[in-house]
């Protein structure tokens, strides 16, 4: 995808510089032209009348770099929290990868995490009765080994 | 108009909307300087120059419209050219770049007029 935007971008510079460099040349022999040849008659042309081939590479060029820009750009994020939530919870890191392949840097993970580990939801009787029930077996266990 | 219950019941998240405004006003600026270079290479003058700057910028809006917003935003059950899923306001999606890029717009624009026209 990255590539893609850049090519889009360069090939986009690079007619723009040229259709500036034509730009450039054309009003120099315009002004060099109605220097030399003096005729108050015939007016020289203002310097504002660009050829038409000049004016279309300039626009096409333009219209090519925002092309490319807008295809560089990164993906956007849902604004809306269930929304947001419930693409990181299908897509994980994959929904915020930017342009060039890295997960971004404000990627937060899973954001039920908090939900999941609260000290709430531990049954500590539960455990407790657990760990009794282990002790009173690994001791039947040793007394049958002995 | 959204009050404050309706942010309890669907909340939204700070940091996407601060993400993607970024990401838009990058966007936007760089564009601009852009059309800016383009403004003066064209030799525009006054009032038709800035005629190109809104007509570039609604252009450039639209680009990113179809690339960022559009398909996943319709896919998701919106009606086109509606951009809620990822900005709180669509005038601001729509008419942002216009404040944001317009000094780059003039900067670039001055600088090639002379440049060009030297």
């Amino acid at each position: 995808m990255t590539w893609i935007s850049k090519t889009v971008t360069f090939t986009g510079l690079v007619l723009l510089a040229h259709a500036c460099y034509s730009a450039v040349e054309h009003t120099t022999l315009q002004t060099t032209l109605s220097t030399t040849t003096v005729s108050p008659t015939h007016p020289s042309t203002s310097p504002a009348s660009l050829p038409l081939d000049i004016s279309l590479e300039t626009l096409f060029s333009i219209l090519t770099i925002t092309f490319g820009f807008a295809l560089g750009t990164s993906p956007l994020r849902p604004i809306q929290w269930r929304v947001w939530a419930g693409l990181i919870e299908r897509e994980g890191e994959e929904a915020f990868t930017n342009a060039d392949g890295e997960v971004s840097r404000d990627y937060v993970g899973n954001p039920f995490k908090m939900l999941e580990t609260r000290p709430g939801f531990v049954d500590i009787r539960r455990q407790r009765k657990e760990f009794a029930e282990w002790v009173k077996h690994g001791r039947d266990k040793q007394l049958e080994l002995l | 108009m959204t009050t404050e219950k309706d942010f309890q019941i669907s909340p939204i998240v700070p940091e996407a909307i601060a993400h993607n405004s970024k990401t838009l006003f990058n966007y936007q600026s760089l564009t601009a300087s852009i059309f800016g270079v383009g403004a003066g290479i064209l030799g525009l003058e006054s009032y038709i120059g800035f005629l190109f700057y809104l007509i570039c910028s609604i252009v450039a809006a639209l680009f990113f419209y179809t690339l960022r917003v559009a398909p996943s935003s319709i896919a998701s059950g919106k009606a086109p050219f509606d951009t809620s899923r990822y900005f709180r306001g669509a005038l601001e999606f729509w008419t942002g770049g216009l404040t944001g890029g317009l000094a780059g717009f003039i900067l670039t624009w001055t600088l090639f007029y002379g440049l060009v026209r030297a």
